[in-house]
């Protein structure tokens, strides 16, 4: 790989992959004049350099970093996540809306994958359904309610 | 094609049919009207929710009214908050635009009461035409052909329901709709394809009209296969005129949503035009039609029409009869409020509409993600540059910095081409899709680059509601695009200077995670 390491190049959008690329292995020749590249902030360091790149109408969010450096920064995150009280999690609205229904209630058992309760936002009903099994620890908002982003909704333990 | 009565409705010479209009809506709809407003020489109102506040259409008028929190029920939504502020800003005209309050009777009602003019049909046609099921009835009544099925509602909650819906298909045949009688928009909608579905697929609907529409009856039609959705475009004055101004093919959508809208239809014979905006022209004057309105009707493979439905004001899609007929539409709504009859520029239009000149064809441009079901994607526009040239007109209503806001429309803007003939309007069209520039959300682009490249529909070959979802395959587009992405970034990454940061971090993700459980899924 010429000296450098190879890029961890994650690409978030319409379509979701992550590529290993070499340094200096990008196939310019693939790459479109139409593309449009911006450059985003980057979170917490300068070690993880991220883009939003168009191309041809379709628009991604890409973060590039040294391998090295993905590798470590995973293994501290299973670390944490090994010490972490297993099952707990609150979830929260992603985008603001109105909630719709709810399928829970607090104290109940959930499968994971079970439907939790739908908030309507741009004409769309949206299901939120347990990322795990567990108990509902509470239940945050109700019918009818307005939610914005990153409001407690509900609570799993 | 016209329907002339002899005029009674003769207003002197005025400089401005209104000295303020008050305009009851957002976004692209309510800079058009601002335009039309200014053009005949009178002042525009807006008025905006706490999320609009610093919208374009708001800057763009000449006075701006708030009326209530960001949700369109708090906001948009309440007559009595638009009247109030009509009054309050001393508007002589309301104009709705589309969606929101446009077909409501009660606002038509309240500005009426409030002593201003409701630009747009009257109340007693817009309640007879909000019934779906009576508008069938009265179609059917004078002659036009309705798509066969049942002409009253159904309620689920009857004695004997079941046995009357099965008699009921056995007339229609299958495969047939259940529809909401309520309603439209595709909600409580199910395709049926036999009679042992049909119990399940009517329960199934009345359940998703109730939640939607407060009703749950239901009535059945037939399921016209492969048909093209035409439909015609009309204005009427005080004295009982009504003419066609052409039609549209609207062909192109998704779960009922139209995509590309073009003017004329293609393909169809002066003698089917004709007869097509004969047959709205009889509707519209069944009704008592005046101002705009647009009748719909399925085109069956077999050539035959069948009439769908009327709305009653302007409709999103009708730029593209305006670039075929050079009319302004909605300059023509308010010279019609104001008592006018139909200008001599309208009457000659009508007199050509069955011979038409020029073509065009729009794409709506909206914050929705092509490769996943075009599910919506609010956030903030980071990018955004329209594209001009000989034959383009964009009408938007955003800008970079703009806020999409998963409270409204994700209609961003529409971008329109017009030529000679339909093969100039679509390179051009196509030139201009490749040329504009949107980054911070996805938008509907990469398709209406797919679509202006398919050799079917440059030919206008096959045609049909159906199309999309037939033939729309993203999958490979976006694979290809991303691996580009890819390369791209790589190569930003080892250039030497960054760039100051463009913009903040845009809302991509909120679409990850949590709530959108059922869109997230990888291609």
């Amino acid at each position: 790989v010429s000296g450098q390491a190879a890029r961890r190049v994650d690409v978030r959008g319409p379509l979701e992959l992550t590529v290993q690329l070499a340094a200096d292995g990008a196939r310019h020749d693939r790459a479109s004049a139409a593309a449009l590249v911006d450059r985003l902030p980057t979170v917490g360091g300068d070690a993880v350099q991220r883009f939003e790149v168009v191309v041809e109408g379709w628009r991604f969010e890409v973060s590039v970093e040294d391998v090295r450096h993905a590798e470590l920064r995973e293994r501290a995150a299973r670390a944490a996540r090994d010490h972490a009280p297993a099952g707990a999690a609150r979830l929260h609205a992603q985008i603001p809306g109105r909630v719709t229904k709810v399928w829970v209630e607090a104290g109940q058992a959930v499968e994971a994958g079970e439907r939790l309760l739908a908030v309507e936002a741009m004409k769309m009903e949206n299901e939120l359904r347990a990322p795990h099994a567990g108990r509902v620890e509470a239940v945050h908002v109700e019918p009818g309610q307005t939610v914005e982003r990153n409001d407690p909704l509900v609570s799993l333990a | 094609v016209s329907l002339h009565k002899d005029s009674a409705v003769g207003v002197a010479a005025a400089r401005a049919p209104f000295r303020r209009v008050l305009i009851a809506n957002r976004g692209e709809i309510a800079l058009r009207i601002i335009r039309a407003c200014h053009a005949v020489g009178s002042e525009a109102v807006a008025v905006y929710s706490d999320a609009d506040a610093t919208a374009r259409h708001v800057r763009a008028a000449d006075a701006a009214v708030n009326i209530g929190p960001a949700p369109a029920t708090q906001s948009y939504l309440r007559v009595d908050a638009i009247v109030d502020a009509a009054r309050q800003s001393g508007a002589d005209a309301v104009h709705p635009g589309y969606g929101f309050l446009s077909e409501q009777p009660a606002l038509a009602e309240a500005c009426t009461a409030a002593g201003i003019v409701f630009v747009g049909p009257s109340p007693a046609t817009l309640a007879g035409l909000g019934d779906k099921l009576a508008a069938r009835r009265t179609a059917a009544a004078i002659g036009v052909p309705t798509v066969p099925g049942l002409f009253e509602p159904l309620d689920l909650a009857s004695e004997g329901w079941e046995g009357r819906l099965q008699a009921g298909a056995i007339n229609i045949g299958f495969p047939l709709l259940v529809k909401a009688a309520a309603g439209g928009g595709g909600r409580g909608m199910r395709r049926v394809d036999a009679a042992d579905d049909l119990a399940a697929g009517a329960t199934s609907a009345s359940r998703e009209a109730a939640a939607s529409f407060g009703d749950g009856s239901v009535y059945l039609e037939r399921l016209v296969e492969d048909a093209r959705h035409v439909e015609v475009q009309l204005l009427g004055d005080r004295s009982g005129s009504i003419v066609a101004l052409g039609e549209r093919d609207c062909s192109v959508q998704r779960r009922h949503q139209k995509l590309v809208e073009e003017a004329p239809a293609p393909g169809l014979s002066a003698a089917q035009r004709a007869e097509l905006h004969e047959l709205a022209i009889r509707i519209a004057g069944a009704v008592g039609l005046t101002n705009a309105a647009t009748a719909e009707f399925l085109l069956a493979p077999t050539g035959e029409f069948w009439f769908l439905e009327v709305n009653a004001r302007l409709q999103v899609e009708h730029g593209v009869t305006e670039l075929v007929t050079g009319l302004d539409i909605v300059a023509e709504q308010l010279w019609i409020a104001a008592g006018r009859t139909l200008s001599p520029a309208v009457r000659e239009a009508a007199a050509e509409a069955t011979r038409p000149t020029r073509h065009a064809i729009e794409v709506r441009v909206s914050a929705e993600d092509p490769a996943r079901q075009f599910a919506p994607t609010p956030g903030r526009i980071t990018r955004w540059a329209e594209p001009a040239g000989e034959g383009i007109r964009v009408d938007s209503g955003v800008q970079a910095g703009s806020v999409v806001s998963p409270h409204y429309d994700p209609l961003l803007a529409k971008l329109l081409a017009v030529g000679p003939d339909r093969a100039t309007a679509l390179t051009r069209l196509q030139a201009a899709v490749k040329a504009f520039e949107a980054g911070g959300v996805q938008t509907t682009l990469p398709f209406h680059r797919w679509l202006l490249d398919q050799d079917d529909f440059r030919a206008a070959r096959g045609l049909s509601t159906e199309l999309v979802d037939r033939t729309w395959q993203p999958a490979p587009i976006v694979q290809e695009a991303a691996l580009v992405a890819a390369d791209l970034a790589l190569k930003a990454s080892l250039e030497p200077t960054p760039l100051p940061p463009a913009s903040e971090p845009s809302a991509a993700a909120w679409w990850r995670a949590g709530i959108d459980a059922e869109l997230e899924h990888r291609l």
